[in-house]
């Protein structure tokens, strides 16, 4: 299999320029090596059906496929250590900055676009990161605090304080839930997305590598809905065609699911290369069917898409394990890094370098060089999640000011509005009004796939509806906390300051503060036109909308 | 889930006086009945989600090792015969036409459901409107009352269109949509969206104009919806009870009425879904199941509109996203089959009783008359007295034609 695109990146001229090539391709193959040098950490479980960190491989000591219980972590091990490796010139000091990832975007950028976008004031940043790294509002308190701090670092702390908080790891968690779980449609009795949800937060709490984290779930055997992992196969009914499929949209970004009846003429995975894949899958043989012939069927052994093969006969949880080392550890497989490189920086920056989950060709890459370095860089990080958010929060690329871009060459010269998801809404509805007891309709009625383009999606009447006229929203908005607590202010100024902290997260502009000063004095009685004030801008597109 | 809620019931009741005044608030219900007169057609599309096999509906092979189990019924238009399934659609095949030659190439479940709702294959960036949204567009009024896309079960979205045309999404048939009953009274609504319209426009203007104008829209809507006498489309206890049953008591059925209570109240389209098609294995327990739901409710719904004088104002389709392996395969099930496969029309204009194109014996070619993605969607302007040449604009200005190519099926008209 050819590594063009890769090559591609090694070309010389790059425009970061700091790291001489043999370093960089050191850094692009050397994944094996990096991951094989981890140690095992301490104290760690390998109870249950979870992998932690790989032990390194002991060649002389094959692992025993057993019936029963094998030891995925050793087995994972052994199948990473088969990669190829390409050890010369690794320095640990490789690194990609904040600041590298703004100039290496800039130059990119200046053919593109004729200005970028200023960079938000502190007021517009906490809220931004708040939402980016927890699905919440920050407090009044705290974003009046903010604002005052004096330290030039403060926004750097504040993205530190946050990616280490617990919240930090709920709210990814509850991201990939949604994106392994959103289309499936598997009884609700026999899937646990809690079970999930619950395990992918202890794993981003802890910092887990992304590698050892895809493991786990597609090696898991999807027996245990108790157990977290298994419901990436359980959702996919452990059928090896939708495992194959999911493995692919999810891990590498690309869709091969039309692969399952033909050759897609734009793309380069053929249909047997899907089958070979779904055949790891396969509790004992795996057939092709003939789509003429439905009584006619080949036999696949199984071979991942880079044409990576076992070496021996594997039982079905090597089998397994097999396609997870595969999948992650061959450096030349750039779509994995990527992949999850291209997911959070959609996340965090409202566009993507690519459909997130359907890639075709490579030319549709944008900013080829840019997403490129940073999947590479993520490898040579152990995959650890928190890096990458680390370095793409502290960018001045994400602190810049909304626009709505118009053309693509726009793209990144600024940041995208985008929705808040159905739990976002929930959770600002809840902090802001105060409770409603209805948070699962909120939920559902503002829900969207995430692996859609954020540009692509749409709002609707009926969550136009819903905070226009739920009576459960309408009570709170009528005589909820938030309410009583502005209608017992004795100056208007300080009502209509308060409302905006509290529900938008910043103070009026001055035209805001005079319009709603002049509505509070024309409206009576008093009470009712805060009422109105507070349903106003619960109903505005900024509450609903990450800016 | 939450809108179960018994408050509705008595919230609807309530609604009339509100509603009046309100229609008169925002300009008079008295002007919408000249719209009525105005607009020609509409249309109910009925979507067999999964992929209903032709063979199991309006092209039977009986007798055939292809045909397997399912017989062949004669129908009310000699020459004419379906599967055995359907014996009250056969009734009325008098009034229905059916192609049994379509041809595509999209053998995958969420491209084939694309492409037989925008007439196009799924393309890289620009997504194409689902032709509901395209009918909204050209037949719906920019400020009716109710939205003029709706749909039972989710749907393709109105893709470039943008969401003044995307389908309002209906989940139970029966009760009104969640949240319709204002919270406060009209005066007071609408000081309150005055001043929240100064605040979108500020957010508008600092950056967040797309999403702020898409958001003033769909509060105009709500805002209209909730004001509508015409919410009382949603309420089936208006039917006679006899009626109600005769279309079927389950969702399905419900669904089709109140598409037809839609049309009456202008919406020119609505779309009801039943799943259930992909029958990779026990077809032939499977689609008795299936027909026995559909059948009955469709042929309600033709018989009922032409009854009211509306069936030839509005075209029925009836499809899913493709046909099944003419060919049984050993769970004694039917794969996916782009190859050929059926569509059944009535009404809108479509001359009843025939049949156009043919397959081979074993149903695996087309001997006859093959009819593309496109010639469908020309036929579907043709009925709907679209213009199929109308160039819709992108957000970016480029302009698409409704219908890029083909020809609408002649022998279809006149």
């Amino acid at each position: 299999m050819s590594s063009t695109n890769v090559v591609g990146v090694l070309r010389p001229g790059w425009p970061w320029g700091i790291a001489p090539t043999v370093v960089i391709a050191g850094l692009l193959f050397t994944s094996g090596l990096s991951g094989a040098q981890k140690p095992v950490k301490p104290g760690s479980s390998t109870s249950g059906a979870k992998m932690v960190t790989p032990a390194p491989a002991r060649p002389s000591k094959p692992a025993a496929p057993k019936k029963s219980g094998i030891d995925r972590m050793a087995v994972l091990a052994q199948f990473r250590d088969e990669m190829p490796s390409h050890k010369w010139g690794v320095s640990h000091s490789v690194d990609f900055q904040p600041h590298e990832l703004d100039r290496m975007l800039l130059t990119q950028l200046a053919s593109r676009a004729k200005d970028v976008a200023p960079l938000v004031s502190d007021e517009r940043f906490i809220r931004r990161v708040y939402l980016d790294t927890t699905g919440k509002l920050p407090e009044p308190k705290a974003i009046v605090d903010f604002v005052a701090e004096k330290d030039p670092k403060k926004r750097e702390h504040l993205i530190e304080t946050l990616i280490n908080s617990k919240d930090f790891a709920r709210h990814w968690a509850r991201y990939w839930r949604d994106v392994i779980l959103y289309n499936n449609e598997v009884n609700p009795k026999k899937i646990s997305p809690q079970a999930l949800e619950d395990w992918l937060a202890e794993e981003f709490d802890k910092n887990v590598g992304w590698d050892i984290i895809t493991a786990n779930l597609v090696a898991a055997d999807g027996k245990k809905m108790e157990n977290g992992p298994d419901t990436f196969s359980i959702a996919a009914e452990n059928k090896p065609e939708r495992l194959a499929a999911e493995t692919a949209r999810i891990f590498m970004g690309v869709n091969i699911q039309c692969a399952e009846c033909h050759n897609h003429p734009f793309d380069k995975w053929k249909r047997e290369q899907f089958h070979e894949l779904a055949a790891f899958f396969a509790s004992g043989k795996y057939y092709m069917p003939n789509l003429q012939h439905p009584d006619q069927k080949t036999e696949m052994q199984p071979r991942f898409l880079l044409g990576e093969k076992p070496k021996r006969k594997l039982d079905n949880d090597e089998k397994r394990v097999a396609v997870a080392a595969y999948l992650i550890y061959n450096p030349q497989n750039y779509w994995f890094a990527r992949a999850f490189v291209n997911r959070i920086w959609h996340e965090l920056f409202g566009d993507a370098f690519y459909a997130v989950d359907s890639l075709g060709p490579d030319g549709e890459v944008q900013y080829k060089l840019l997403v490129n370095r940073l999947a590479a860089v993520l490898r040579y990080k152990d995959f650890k999640p928190k890096w990458l958010f680390r370095t793409l929060l502290n960018s001045e690329a994400y602190q810049r000011e909304i626009r709505n871009p118009k053309s693509e060459t726009d793209r990144f010269a600024s940041v995208r509005p985008t929705r808040l998801s159905g739990l976002e809404v929930a959770e600002a509805i809840d902090r802001t009004v105060g409770s409603t007891k209805v948070e699962e309709q909120i939920r559902r009625t503002f829900a969207f796939d995430p692996s859609l383009p954020q540009q692509d999606i749409d709002g609707s009447i009926q969550q136009a509806l819903l905070l226009m006229n739920e009576p459960n929203v309408q009570r709170q908005i009528h005589e909820g906390p938030l309410t009583k607590r502005l209608v017992g202010l004795m100056s208007d100024q300080n009502v209509v300051e308060q409302m905006y902290l509290a529900i938008l997260a910043r103070r009026p502009t001055s035209q805001e503060l005079s319009r709603l000063l002049e509505y509070l004095k024309t409206t009576k009685p008093r009470n009712e036109a805060i009422e109105d004030l507070v349903w106003m801008l619960v109903n505005s597109a900024e509450f609903v909308i990450k800016r | 889930m939450q809108s179960d809620n018994p408050i509705h019931r008595r919230q609807f009741l309530h609604l009339g006086g509100t509603a009046l005044a309100a229609a008169r608030f925002i300009g008079g219900i008295e002007t919408h009945a000249d719209e009525l007169k105005k607009r020609h057609r509409a249309c109910i599309l009925i979507w067999l989600g999964g992929g209903a096999s032709q063979m199991e509906t309006w092209d039977p092979k009986p007798g055939t090792p292809n045909g397997g189990q399912t017989k062949a019924l004669s129908t009310a238009t000699s020459g004419i015969q379906i599967a055995d399934l359907w014996p009250k659609t056969a009734a009325l095949m008098n009034n229905i036409a059916l192609i049994r030659s379509i041809t595509s190439k999209e053998g995958e479940h969420g491209r084939a459901t694309y492409q037989m709702h925008t007439g196009r294959r799924p393309t890289g960036a620009l997504k194409f409107p689902n032709i509901g949204s395209v009918v909204a567009n050209e037949l719906g009024s920019r400020d009716s009352e109710l939205p003029n896309f709706i749909s039972v079960g989710d749907t393709v979205g109105p893709g470039f269109l943008g969401v003044h045309t995307a389908p309002f999404i209906v989940r139970r048939p029966g009760m009104l949509p969640d949240n319709v009953a204002a919270g406060v009274a009209v005066p007071r609504l609408s000081r309150r969206l005055a001043i929240l319209k100064d605040q979108d426009d500020d957010f508008a203007a600092a950056g967040a104009r797309e999403l702020a104008v898409e958001h003033q829209g769909l509060y105009g809507q709500a805002t209209r919806l909730v004001q509508s006498e015409r919410l009382k489309a949603f309420d089936l206890t208006k039917e006679p009870e006899n009626l109600r049953t005769a279309y079927g008591k389950g969702g399905f059925g419900q669904g089709l009425l109140l598409a037809r209570r839609l049309v009456e109240a202008g919406v020119p389209f609505i779309e009801v879904r039943r799943g259930g098609w992909d029958n990779h294995e026990k077809i032939f327990e499977q689609s008795p199941k299936n027909a026995a739901e559909v059948d009955p409710a469709m042929a309600e719904l033709i018989s009922d509109l032409k009854t009211r004088g509306m069936l030839e104002s509005t075209l029925v389709i009836c499809m899913g996203e493709f046909g099944r392996t003419p060919k049984v395969n050993p769970r004694a099930g039917r794969d996916h089959w782009p190859n050929s496969f059926s569509v059944l029309l009535a009404g809108g204009g479509i001359r009843g009783g025939r049949a156009i194109g043919k397959t081979s014996p074993d149903g695996t070619t087309i001997s006859d008359r093959p009819v593309s993605v496109s010639d469908l969607f020309q036929t579907f302007c043709k009925s709907l007295e679209m213009n199929p040449t109308t160039e819709l604009m992108t957000p970016q200005g480029r302009p698409i034609k409704i219908v890029d190519d083909g020809a609408p099926i002649k022998e279809l008209f006149g």
